[in-house]
């Protein structure tokens, strides 16, 4: 209980400075807020407790940020195919409806994003790696197993700047303006290091997401095969490799949870339609 | 200087990509059968121990083709890994990935001599709302209704499949 006292007021801290910062006082609705959530045992707001929308916003805002970064690829007919396959994988996932968005962007590091809300983007020199539509499948299916497990948004809570916000959004869901202040510039949690838990999750999810969909299983695990094979030394994947299991580390979990199961499953890989970046 | 590497860049890339043809070699991370055909049941040629070389000669789902010193057929994926100096599961390697995580890569590794476009922590933390790249980003929505389409266009057949447990064991790590 004194814990959660203090967690609590560390995060009202933390919060008040990033509202303050931007020059409107929620002093009232915080007291408020931290009041509500004493009379409720003094729990955290409830994990992934957002309305779908609130979840939107937020990952709006953080996909924002991360295009002001590095800029989609200019190629429409890239940027559509991704969405077909992107989309297509999603539906098989327990949030079919989601208002899923994906996209490449301009960076020849080695990587993949997501954020909340369905947000999803990967990097041109990953794009670039991949060698048929099943891998991109594998890819996307990966990170949707993210947004699915609301693996980000989680983070986003435990990092308190959200964390007593459950109910401040809910009050002020449609101004972007104030989720903007309460997010605030920036898109390093997309780069944030997950547990190493929620990695292999969402690996496992990945290649059950790509074999629903009809594609070959084993297209995620492929492109782990290659990312292992550049060098730890490359600039290209330091990012990556600082926030995630060595593939390596990931290939060895998932050859444990796959083993024989996909024995009987054969998939397509779609190599002849896989659109090639100029 | 940077096309220099610009230069050594694009021929590492012409090396890498013909590989689906070309013979690529690996080793096996964990003791597995050879097998005669790409499934389970199929004939065993030879039981083969974690760290035997392979040469990977093609790949059919989740099977490769392999010519090893002890005969040629066919292997799990999951049991090979490709490249030359991989250690099994990643074990000594993870030693110069952890310096890697407790600061920055090496000492000349930083993006801008390169001249390859990277994206940093830094950038990522500087980052400023962009909201027309946003507005464009969401243009290219696709329908659940056209994902269908595209999918069976593509004669891609959705079917049901449970997720995977977490597996019980730690394995290795």
């Amino acid at each position: 209980m004194k814990h959660t006292t203090i967690k609590l007021l560390a995060g009202l801290g933390l919060a008040l400075c990033v509202v303050s910062a931007h020059g409107f006082d929620l002093q009232q609705e915080l007291r408020n807020a931290a009041k509500e959530l004493k009379k409720s045992g003094g729990k955290p707001s409830e994990i992934g407790g957002y309305s779908e929308e609130e979840e939107t916003a937020i990952g709006r805002q953080i996909a924002g940020n991360l295009l002001g970064a590095a800029p989609l690829v200019k190629d429409d007919k890239l940027q559509k195919y991704v969405n077909n396959v992107g989309r297509w994988v999603a539906s098989q996932s327990e949030r079919p409806d989601l208002a899923w968005h994906f996209g490449v962007i301009e960076s020849d590091d080695i990587n993949a994003f997501a954020a909340p809300g369905g947000y999803i983007f990967v990097t041109k020199g990953l794009y670039k790696k991949l060698q048929n539509e099943a891998e991109l499948a594998g890819v996307l299916a990966h990170e949707v197993g993210h947004v699915i497990r609301k693996h980000h948004l989680k983070l986003l809570q435990q990092s308190k700047l959200v964390d007593l916000g459950g109910k401040l959004l809910a009050k002020q869901a449609g101004e972007n303006e104030k989720i903007r202040n309460l997010i605030g510039s920036g898109a390093e949690i997309v780069a944030r290091s997950l547990d190493k838990g929620a990695e292999f999750e969402a690996d496992r999810i990945g290649v059950v997401l790509a074999a629903r969909a009809g594609y070959d299983a084993y297209g995620l695990p492929e492109v782990l095969q290659d990312i292992g094979h550049v060098s730890a030394n490359d600039s290209s994947v330091a990012l990556l490799f600082k926030t995630h299991p060595h593939p390596d580390e990931r290939l060895a979990k998932l050859g444990d949870a796959m083993d024989d199961r996909f024995d009987n499953i054969k998939g397509l890989d779609l190599t002849s339609r896989f659109y090639r970046i100029k | 200087m940077m096309n220099t590497i610009r230069c050594c860049f694009l021929a590492t890339l012409l090396v890498i990509l013909p590989a689906a043809h070309a013979a690529e070699s690996g080793a096996t991370v964990k003791a597995d059968d050879l097998k005669a055909q790409p499934f389970s049941d199929a004939k065993t040629v030879a039981r083969l121990p974690a760290g035997e070389k392979v040469e990977i000669l093609t790949k059919n789902g989740g099977w490769l083709q392999v010519k090893t010193a002890k005969g040629s057929g066919w292997m799990r994926m999951l049991s090979i890994r490709k490249g030359e100096a991989r250690k099994a599961s990643g074990g000594a390697e993870m030693a110069g990935l952890a310096g890697l995580a407790s600061g920055r890569a090496g000492t000349g590794k930083v993006v801008a001599t390169t001249g390859i476009r990277g994206l940093n922590e830094e950038q990522l933390k500087e980052a400023k709302f962009n909201e027309a790249e946003l507005k464009r980003a969401e243009s290219y929505l696709t329908s659940r209704a056209d994902a269908q389409k595209f999918a069976a266009k593509g004669k891609l057949k959705a079917r049901q499949l449970d997720y995977l447990p977490e597996p019980a064991t730690g394995g290795a790590q």
